[in-house]
C-alpha cells in the first residue's frame, strides 16, 4: 500500500458526501443568478405569455369562422364583411404567435444556458480551490460528478426546461381561453388532469428505478468496453480475445435487457397519455353538443375547443415526457448549487514571502476516515535548504507523512509549520492558508502525475499564465526534459495529453519535475516521483530531481535508496513511526533497518563484484 | 459471429442493411404496420373531431353524438395501442442489433490485432459505441418514414375527396413550405452541431482538469485553471446563444408557414361552405387537417437525412467488420520446442544468435527502451527481423497460429492495462490448464490481498475474495506498484511456456522487488522459459544468463556477476 492516501481501494465512506443543497436553496439560487439578468427574466416572460395568447387565440377565432359560416349559411348575411375582419385577425394572431413563440423559447434558452454558465464556473472555482479536508472526505469520485456529470445533465437539459416552461405557459393561457369560452368547456378539458396525474403517478417511481438501472448497466457497458479498447493489445498478448469479448457481451445483454425494461414501462405511459387525450378530446365534445342542445354556447365555440385541445396534445406532451428529464436536471441542479454556495477557503493569515523556509511537524497523527490510524505521532523538522528521504516498506504510512507535509490533506493531530530560513519567529501553519497561497510555498509531485490536454506550452503554462516561450524552453532547458520536447512533432505546439501525443511515463513525470521548476517554490515535496518510469528512465528522472532539490527544504519518499542516499538525512519508518534519522553514512553504520534496506538493495549488484 | 460476406467487401462497404433487417423481419413487419396504423389513426382525429362537430353537435342530434363519441374512444383505443406496440417493437429490434453489431465489433477487435493496427482507439471507441447506434437507428428511421408516407397519404385522400382544388392547393403549398423551411436547415444544423462541440469542449476541460486535480493542486495550478476553464465556460455559452437564434430564426418560419397555410386554407374553403361547395363538417376537418399535415411531411424530410447518417455510421461498422484478415499461413512444424534466435538484425541490434534452455530464466539488458521495445516485438512475433530467425520450435514466431500463441508464448506488454471490474476477474485470462495455482502466483508477485484492501477488516473476519476486491477505472485505485504486480501475477497465473515481462519491478520498493526475484525463479525456473527485461540487479543476480545489448547494438551474454566486469554493463545496471 504504497501510496494509501492517494489511492485508498476502501474509498471515503459516504457519509461524507459533499452538501446537497435543499430546494428552497435551489431555488434561491437560480433566482438569484436570473435576478442577475433582468432584461432576460422579463423579456423571456413576457414573449412567452404574449406568444401563448396570439397561438391560443388562432383556434378561438377560427371557431368564430364556423359561426359566421353557419351564420352565412342560415340567413345569408354578408359573408365577405364577417370573415374578412376575422381571417385578418386570424393572420395576425399567426404572425405574433410565430414570432413571440420562437422569441420566448430563445430568450428562455439564453437565460437558461446563462444561469447554467454561471453556476458551471462557481462549481468548478469551488471544487478546484475546495479546502483539502472537504476534498479528502468527499474524494475526488465525488467532486468529479458534480463538475462534470451533473454540470453536463443541467446544461444540455437547459432547451428541455426552456421548452417545459413555455408549454407550462401555453397550457395556462389555454385554460383561460377555455374559461373564456364557457367554464363548462373549460370543467370537460379538466377530466384529463385525473387521468394524467393516475398515469404520472403510477410511472415515474417505476421509471426513476428502471432509469436508473439502465444509466448504471450502460456505463458499465461502457467502462468494460472502454478497458477492451485500450487494453486490446494485452488482450492479443494473452489470446483472451474470445473471454473478453464474452465480457463485453454480458455487460451489453445487462444493459440491453435494462434499456428494453424501461422502454416497455414507457410503451405503457404513453399509451395512458393517449387514454387521457381520448378522455379531454371526447369531454369536450360531448359537453359541447349538449351546451350546443341547451343553446348555451355555439358550433364555433365548440370547433374552437377542440382545435384547442387538439393544439394542446403537443404541450401536455412536452410536459409529460419531460418529466423525467426535469427531475434528473434538478436533482442534478441542488448538486452543483450545493458545492457553489460553499464558501471558497481563503487564507486566515497574510501569506509570508519566504526565500527560504523550514518545515517543522509537531505530533503528527493520522486516521482514515474508518478509524484507522497510520501515522502514530511524529515530531520531525527539516531545516531550510535541506533535504530529508523518507524510506520504508510499504505501508509504513510514507505517503500520507508526504501528503500532510505538502498540506494536501490536514493530520488528524498535530501542526505542519514553515518557519522562515532567516526568521525564525516567523511560523505560519499549512492549514491557514489557501491552496494558491499555499503552492506559492510548496509544490508537490507525486506518484502519478496528469499530463493535462493541450499543447505542451499551455500545460506548463498553468504554473505560469502567460509566461513566454523563452522561459518555457529555459526551464525544459533547465530539467534536462528540453531534449525530448524538441524532438515532438510541434515542439511547444505539439498537442499532449488526453487524445494527444503519447508521452512515456518517464516523460510524464519529467514534465511534472519542469512544472515544479516553473513554480520555483522554496519547499518541494516528491512521492515517488521516478517510480513509474522504467529503471533506466528513472536514473535520469532522479538526477533532475536532485537538481530540482537544491537550496531548497525537500521531503522526498523514495523506493530507489541511491536517491535516499543523496539526501541531507533519511527519515526510516515503520508501521506508522519514525524508527531513524541520520544521515546514509550513519545509519548504514547504526546496523538497523535502513542498514538492512540497503543490504537488500545493493546485495546482489555488491557482493558479486566483491 | 463471422458476418464477414465476399460480396459486401467487394462492393466497397455498404452498411449491412440487408442482414440487419433480415434478422429482425417478423418484429420489423409488425412494428411498421402498427406505426403506419398509428400515423393514420393520428391523421383521422381531426377528421373525426371535424364530423363529429359538423354532424352531431351542430344537428343536435342524440344517436349521432353517440356514435360520433363512441368512434372518437374507438379510434384513440386503436391510435394509442398501435403506437405503444408498434414503436416498442421498433426500438427494441434498433437496441438489440445495436447490441450485436457491438458485440460483433470488439470481437473483431480483440480478435483480430490487425484491426486495430491503423487506427487509433478513440476511433476505434467511437465505432464500438456511437456507430453501432447510429447504424442501427436506420431501422427506426424506416418506420417513420414508411408511417409518415402512408400518413400523409391518407389525409391527402381525405382533402382530395373533399374537394380536389382544395387538396391539391393544401398539398402544391404545404410542399413549397416544407422545401422553404428545410432551406433553412442544413445552417441551422452547423449552428447546433457547433453548440454540441462548444458544450462538450467545455466538458471536456472540466473533466480533464479533475481527473489531474491532485497533480493541479500539487504545483499551483488551480487559478489558472479556474480562468481557463471560464473561458471554455464562456466560448461555449456563446455558441449556445448563436444556436439558439438560429434555431429561433428556422422555429418563426416553419410556425409562420403552418399559420399562412392554417389562414389560407380556413378562407377558401370558408368561401367554399358558404357557396355549399362543401359541407360544414368537411370545412372543420380541412381546417383541423390543414395544421396537422406540416408534422408528416417534415417527419419525411428529417427521416430522409437521418438515413444519410446511419448510411455513413453503417459504412464504418461495415468496414470494420468486413475488413479482410491478414492471410494467416498455417504454421507447418512443432512449435513445442525451444525458443531460438539466429543472426537475427534489426533496427539497433544484431547481428543476435541465442538459444533459451528449457526451463532458462534470462535477463535482458538494453541501452535504451527503443530497443527493448524491438526485442520484444521480434519475440512476440509483431515484427520480422530483417534478417535471421526467431523460431519456436521449429516455427518463426511471426508464423504461430493464435491458438499455437494461447498456449506458447506470453509477452506482457510494457504498459499495464487491468482487465476487469474486480481483482478476481483482472487474474482471469482463461488459461485452464496452467500448473501454477492463484496462492502461488500471487505470492511469487508479493502481493498481499490485505495490502489491497488498505487492511484488514474487523478482525477475525479472513482475507476479502479476490472478486470481492474492486478495479476502479482499469485499477486507477491501486498505486502503479500495485497494477504492476497484480499484472505479473496474472501472468504467472496463465503459465506459458515462454513469459516475457518487461521492467516488471519498476515501481516497487527493494524489499518486495528482492521478494519478487524469489518468486519469479520459485514459480517458473528449470520448470518454464522465461526473458525478463530489467536492469534491477536484484532481478538480474537471479537469472540463469544475461544477454546484455550494447549501445552498438552487439551482444554479451553470460551470469550477472561475469558482465558485472564489463563497464558499460555495470554503468546500466548498477544503481
Amino acid at each position: 500500500m504504497t501510496a494509501r492516501g492517494q489511492d485508498a481501494v476502501a474509498g471515503p465512506s459516504r457519509d461524507q458526501q459533499l452538501p446537497v443543497a435543499s430546494g428552497r436553496v435551489t431555488a434561491a439560487a437560480v433566482g438569484r443568478a436570473a435576478m442577475a439578468l433582468p432584461g432576460l427574466v422579463a423579456s423571456s416572460t413576457a414573449a412567452a405569455v404574449v406568444g401563448s395568447i396570439a397561438t391560443i387565440a388562432t383556434p378561438v377565432l377560427l371557431g368564430r369562422v364556423v359561426d359566421v359560416v353557419i351564420a352565412a349559411l342560415d340567413r345569408r348575411t354578408d359573408v365577405q364583411a364577417a370573415l374578412t375582419p376575422l381571417l385578418a385577425a386570424v393572420a395576425v394572431a399567426v404572425v405574433v404567435g410565430a414570432v413571440l413563440t420562437s422569441l420566448a423559447l430563445r430568450e428562455a434558452e439564453r437565460l437558461g444556458a446563462s444561469i447554467a454558465a454561471d453556476l458551471r464556473e462557481r462549481v468548478v472555482d469551488r471544487s478546484l480551490r475546495m479546502a483539502p479536508q472537504t476534498l479528502e472526505r468527499a474524494g475526488v469520485g465525488d467532486v468529479s460528478t458534480r463538475v462534470t456529470e451533473d454540470v453536463e445533465v443541467f446544461t444540455r437539459s437547459v432547451p428541455t426546461i426552456s421548452a417545459v416552461i413555455n408549454s407550462l405557459i401555453t397550457v395556462g393561457v389555454s385554460v383561460v381561453a377555455f374559461v373564456t369560452l364557457d367554464w363548462r368547456i373549460a370543467l370537460a378539458f379538466f377530466t384529463v388532469v385525473p387521468v394524467y396525474v393516475l398515469s404520472l403517478r403510477s410511472y415515474l417511481p417505476k421509471a426513476a428505478v428502471l432509469y436508473a438501472e439502465e444509466r448504471s448497466r450502460a456505463s458499465t457497458r461502457s467502462r468494460v468496453l472502454l478497458e477492451s479498447v485500450h487494453g486490446s493489445r494485452t488482450v492479443h498478448a494473452y489470446g483472451m480475445g474470445e473471454l473478453q469479448a464474452d465480457r463485453v457481451r454480458g455487460a451489453s445483454e445487462a444493459g440491453l435487457a435494462a434499456a428494453l425494461r424501461a422502454r416497455r414501462a414507457f410503451a405503457a405511459f404513453a399509451w395512458t397519455m393517449n387514454a387521457a387525450e381520448a378522455v379531454g378530446l371526447s369531454a369536450v365534445i360531448a359537453t359541447g353538443f349538449l351546451l350546443v342542445r341547451a343553446d348555451l354556447v355555439s358550433v364555433g365555440d365548440v370547433t374552437a375547443a377542440a382545435l384547442l385541445f387538439h393544439r394542446l396534445f403537443g404541450p401536455l406532451g412536452i410536459l409529460l415526457t419531460s418529466f423525467d428529464d426535469v427531475q434528473r436536471a434538478a436533482a442534478a441542479l441542488a448538486r452543483i448549487v450545493g458545492v457553489a454556495q460553499m464558501d471558497p477557503p481563503t487564507s486566515r493569515v497574510r501569506p509570508p514571502r519566504l526565500a527560504t523556509a523550514t518545515v517543522r511537524l509537531t505530533g503528527i497523527r493520522h486516521a482514515y476516515d474508518d478509524g484507522h490510524e497510520v501515522l502514530h505521532g511524529i515530531d520531525l523538522v527539516v531545516p531550510a535548504g535541506t533535504s530529508l528521504a523518507v524510506v520504508g516498506e510499504s505501508g509504513a504510512g510514507k505517503t500520507t507523512l508526504a501528503a500532510i507535509a505538502a498540506g494536501v490533506f490536514p493530520p488528524s493531530a498535530g501542526t505542519v509549520e514553515l518557519v522562515d530560513g532567516e526568521d525564525p519567529a516567523t511560523a505560519v501553519d499549512l492549514a491557514d492558508l489557501d491552496q494558491i497561497d499555499l503552492r506559492s510555498l510548496v509544490g508537490m509531485v507525486s506518484q502519478e502525475s496528469h499530463v493535462f490536454a493541450g499543447t505542451l506550452r499551455e500545460d506548463l503554462q498553468l504554473v505560469r499564465p502567460g509566461c513566454g516561450d523563452e522561459e518555457l524552453w529555459a526551464a525544459l532547458d533547465g530539467t534536462g526534459a528540453a531534449a525530448w520536447a524538441r524532438a515532438l512533432p510541434d515542439g511547444l505546439d505539439t498537442v499532449v495529453g488526453a487524445g494527444g501525443h503519447p508521452l512515456t511515463a518517464a516523460q510524464e513525470q519529467h514534465l511534472a519535475l519542469t512544472r515544479l521548476y516553473l513554480r520555483d517554490p522554496p519547499v518541494v515535496v516528491l512521492d515517488e516521483a521516478t517510480a513509474e518510469a522504467s529503471s533506466a528512465g528513472a536514473r535520469e528522472l532522479e538526477r533532475v530531481a536532485d537538481d530540482l532539490l537544491t537550496g531548497r527544504t525537500a521531503v522526498v519518499v523514495a523506493h530507489r535508496l541511491t536517491q535516499a542516499r543523496a539526501c541531507d538525512r533519511i527519515l526510516v519508518m515503520a508501521d506508522g513511526r519514525a524508527v531513524e534519522l541520520g544521515h546514509h553514512d550513519e545509519l548504514v553504520a547504526a546496523g538497523g533497518m535502513y542498514a538492512r534496506l540497503w543490504r537488500t538493495w545493493t546485495t546482489s549488484g555488491r557482493d558479486a563484484t566483491a | 459471429m463471422n458476418r464477414r460476406t465476399p460480396r459486401a467487401a467487394a462492393t466497397g462497404r455498404s452498411p449491412l442493411w440487408r442482414p440487419m433487417f433480415r434478422r429482425h423481419r417478423r418484429q420489423l413487419a409488425l412494428g411498421y404496420l402498427l406505426a403506419t396504423t398509428h400515423q393514420v389513426c393520428e391523421a383521422l382525429v381531426p377528421v373525426a373531431a371535424g364530423y363529429v362537430i359538423g354532424l352531431a353537435v351542430a344537428s343536435s342530434s342524440v344517436p349521432a353524438i353517440l356514435v360520433g363519441v363512441g368512434a372518437i374512444l374507438v379510434l384513440f383505443a386503436v391510435l394509442a395501442s398501435a403506437a405503444a406496440y408498434g414503436y416498442y417493437l421498433i426500438g427494441k429490434a434498433a437496441v438489440t442489433e445495436a447490441h450485436l453489431q457491438r458485440v460483433a465489433v470488439v470481437r473483431r477487435i480483440l480478435t483480430d490485432p490487425s484491426v486495430g493496427r491503423d487506427r487509433q482507439a478513440g476511433e476505434l471507441l467511437s465505432i464500438t459505441s456511437s456507430d453501432t447506434q447510429g447504424a442501427t437507428q436506420v431501422m427506426e428511421t424506416v418506420g417513420s418514414l414508411v408511417a409518415a408516407t402512408v400518413g400523409l397519404t391518407v389525409a391527402a385522400v381525405v382533402l382530395l375527396r373533399i374537394d380536389l382544388v382544395l387538396g391539391l392547393g393544401v398539398l402544391v403549398m404545404l410542399t413549397v413550405l416544407v422545401g422553404g423551411v428545410r432551406l433553412l436547415s442544413p445552417y441551422l444544423e452547423r449552428r447546433l452541431s457547433a453548440r454540441q462541440q462548444a458544450v462538450g469542449l467545455s466538458a471536456a476541460v472540466a473533466s480533464d482538469l479533475l481527473t489531474g486535480l491532485r497533480s493541479l493542486r500539487g504545483f499551483g495550478g488551480v487559478a489558472e485553471a479556474v480562468r481557463r476553464y471560464r473561458t471554455a465556460s464562456r466560448l461555449s455559452l456563446e455558441a449556445t446563444v448563436r444556436a439558439t437564434t438560429s434555431n429561433a430564426v428556422v422555429g418563426t418560419t416553419s410556425r409562420l408557414a403552418t399559420g399562412a397555410l392554417v389562414v389560407l386554407t380556413a378562407a377558401v374553403a370558408a368561401g367554399y361552405a358558404v357557396e355549399g361547395r362543401i359541407s360544414l363538417a368537411e370545412l372543420v376537418t380541412v381546417i383541423g387537417m390543414a395544421t396537422f399535415l406540416l408534422d408528416p411531411i417534415s417527419g419525411i424530410t428529417r427521416s430522409v437525412q437521418d438515413l444519410a447518417v446511419s448510411w455513413a455510421s453503417g459504412r464504418r461498422v461495415a468496414e470494420l467488420l468486413t475488413s479482410s484478415a491478414p492471410p494467416t499461413a498455417p504454421s507447418h512444424g512443432r512449435a513445442d520446442g525451444p525458443l531460438r534466435l539466429t543472426d537475427v538484425v534489426e533496427d539497433g541490434l544484431g547481428p543476435l544468435s541465442l538459444e533459451l534452455a528449457p526451463g532458462e530464466l534470462l535477463g535482458v539488458v538494453t541501452p535504451d527502451v527503443a530497443t527493448a521495445d524491438t526485442l520484444s516485438e521480434l519475440l512476440a512475433g509483431s515484427r520480422a527481423p530483417a534478417a535471421g530467425t526467431v523460431l519456436l520450435g521449429d516455427v518463426p514466431v511471426a508464423d504461430l497460429d493464435p491458438g499455437s500463441v494461447r498456449s506458447r508464448l506470453l509477452v506482457e506488454p510494457h504498459a499495464v492495462h487491468l482487465l476487469g471490474g474486480s481483482l478476481a476477474a483482472a487474474l482471469d485470462t482463461g488459461a485452464g490448464d496452467g500448473q501454477v495455482d492463484l496462492p502461488a502466483a500471487l505470492d511469487a508477485a508479493a502481493l498481499r490481498v490485505d495490502d489491497l484492501t488498505g487492511h484488514t477488516g474487523p478482525a477475525g473476519s479472513g482475507p476479502p475474495a479476490l472478486s470481492d476486491i474492486a478495479l476502479l477505472d482499469h485499477g486507477a485505485n491501486l498505486s502503479g506498484g500495485q497494477r504492476q504486480r497484480v499484472a505479473l501475477a496474472r501472468a504467472l497465473l496463465a503459465d506459458r511456456d515462454l513469459l516475457v515481462l518487461r521492467d516488471p519491478t519498476s515501481a516497487v520498493d527493494a524489499v518486495t522487488e528482492d521478494a519478487i526475484a524469489d518468486g519469479l525463479r520459485r514459480v517458473r525456473a528449470g520448470r518454464r522459459g522465461t526473458v525478463v527485461f530489467t536492469t534491477s540487479p536484484l532481478l538480474l543476480s537471479r537469472c540463469d544468463r544475461v544477454l546484455f545489448v550494447g549501445a552498438d547494438g552487439s551482444s554479451t551474454t553470460g551470469p550477472h556477476g561475469d558482465l558485472l566486469a564489463l563497464d558499460a554493463y555495470r554503468s546500466v545496471v548498477l544503481r
